[in-house]
């Protein structure tokens, strides 16, 4: 019987480990493991006995993986992280996504630059997935303001979606040995071509199990007021795919702003959606004043969510992985701030509350119920 | 008080050297806060740091080879760019010393 409801929050001084019961009513936190060293991913694998993965991206000594076996009591490096192999001549310089492979120990790793990295041993050794890592397109990439970042990682069956800032979508659906890009109807506001074959700045894709042919994006928006060549481009920041992500088209329209960077499915209605606003300039709540907007159709309709949120005066950002949500038929979503707060939504995001206030930044969340 | 690992349990071939270890790194050398190679150059030190204690070179280097960009070596007082780089010649008795640059934030 699951009982226990575990967050992995990633931070610019390291990991911290929130735990409380299913009622959710007080959480105690442990950490930063890893201390000082930024983690801007983690995994909670709660296939069979829970392990809680996290990168700890040390800008002095290089990547290192850590691995929990115990709940997130304490945390070991893993014997390696990923590396390029010598020849290559490029050099890991973030770990940008964790997520669970197809097999039990299997790990696929997102980095900087972008590339994808595989582990058949829960961590301990590393192989780049060449198809991508190695694809023409690959030095063609440009980084984004966080880097040239493999940053989103989404497996359905033999299907692998791989979301790069910038480099747009790819897609495969050999189990990943081949990938092409996949943008058709997403937009670029930085390139003369409004809608590139690749290049976009992806900043987040997701989808629902239930209906493995939708996807969502969270795509680099603000560009309305753009008057240079290529003209305007409003509503490219926020998509949907119905075709397993071969083409998308915008659900933007009701968003305050179609700049954001989180966008999360609920998780049992895959027609639920929520996302993040921000001012495409500033990169901060519109206003100074948060809130979570969720679509309860697709996306043909947005609902402002604030209810407990701050009413001025707040100019966070809500990074990329720093939003998820529980598994409860109840679930509650939570996302952190670049100002160090954790904030959980009850009732699919109606009523909010500050979990913990004075964290140090923070790049992702990730819950599980264990 | 970390151990000294010293030249006779590391043989090689050109000047005793001593190597200085960061606390941080110091895991990846049993513990090790200095340890006493038999090389002639810095670039060859990392080479046989990497032979010895891949893990510590690994702290050091990219997978380029390339000295990462927040360490800094030291060549006694001097700093390897204003020597010869990974060429600079090393003496007997000389000691390099890792550390990593000032950062804030």
């Amino acid at each position: 019987m699951s009982d226990k409801i575990l967050l992995s929050i990633g931070t610019k001084k390291g990991l911290f480990i929130a735990e409380s019961s299913k009622a959710r009513r007080g959480f105690t936190l442990r950490g930063p493991f890893g201390e000082g060293v930024g983690v801007y991913s983690a995994l909670i694998d709660a296939r069979g006995a829970p392990r809680i993965y996290a990168s700890s991206c040390n800008p002095f000594f290089g990547m290192k993986v850590l691995r929990s076996t115990d709940l997130g009591k304490t945390f070991k490096e893993t014997k390696s992280a990923p590396a390029f192999p010598k020849d290559d001549g490029r050099a890991l310089a973030n770990i940008w996504s964790i997520e669970a492979g197809k097999d039990r120990k299997e790990l696929l790793c997102g980095v900087e630059p972008a590339s994808l990295f595989r582990s058949r041993d829960g961590g301990d050794s590393w192989e780049l997935v060449p198809g991508i890592s190695n694809h023409e397109h690959a030095r063609k990439w440009q980084p984004g303001n966080g880097g040239l970042c493999m940053h989103t990682i989404l497996r359905d069956g033999h299907r692998v979606h791989l979301g790069i800032s910038t480099g747009g979508h790819y897609m495969s659906e050999d189990g990943g040995e081949t990938f092409k890009a996949a943008n058709r109807g997403v937009g670029a506001g930085f390139t003369p071509d409004p809608f590139p074959e690749f290049g976009q700045c992806v900043h987040k894709i997701a989808g629902h199990k239930d209906v493995p042919g939708r996807l969502y994006m969270q795509n680099h928006g603000g560009w309305a007021e753009w008057d240079g060549p290529g003209g305007r481009r409003p509503n490219i920041g926020v998509l949907r795919s119905d075709d397993h992500g071969h083409t998308w088209r915008s659900i933007a329209k009701g968003l305050p702003s179609d700049f954001g960077f989180p966008l999360v499915v609920h998780p049992h209605s895959p027609d639920t959606l929520y996302v993040v606003p921000l001012e495409p300039m500033t990169r901060t709540c519109p206003g100074g004043v948060p809130a979570i907007w969720r679509s309860d159709n697709g996306g043909g309709s947005w609902k402002k969510l604030s209810k407990g949120l701050p009413k001025k005066d707040s100019f966070f950002n809500v990074l990329r992985d720093a939003m998820d949500i529980d598994s409860f038929a109840a679930p509650a979503l939570y996302f952190g701030t670049t100002t160090g707060q954790l904030w959980m939504g009850r009732d699919s995001g109606e009523k909010w509350e500050r979990l913990f206030d004075a964290l140090p930044p923070i790049h992702c969340v990730k819950v599980a119920v264990v | 008080m970390p151990p000294r690992l010293n030249a006779s349990q590391h043989a090689g071939s050109g000047s005793t050297i001593s190597v200085y270890i960061p606390s941080p790194l110091q895991k990846c050398c049993r513990g090790a806060s200095e340890l006493s190679l038999r090389v002639d150059t810095l670039g060859a030190l990392l080479r046989e740091l990497e032979r010895r204690y891949p893990a510590l070179h690994q702290s050091i280097c990219d997978e380029t080879g390339t000295v990462r960009r927040h360490i800094n070596l030291f060549v006694n007082h001097h700093h390897m760019r204003d020597l010869d780089g990974l060429d600079t010649h090393l003496a007997e008795a000389d000691v390099v010393t890792i550390m990593t640059a000032v950062s804030g934030g």
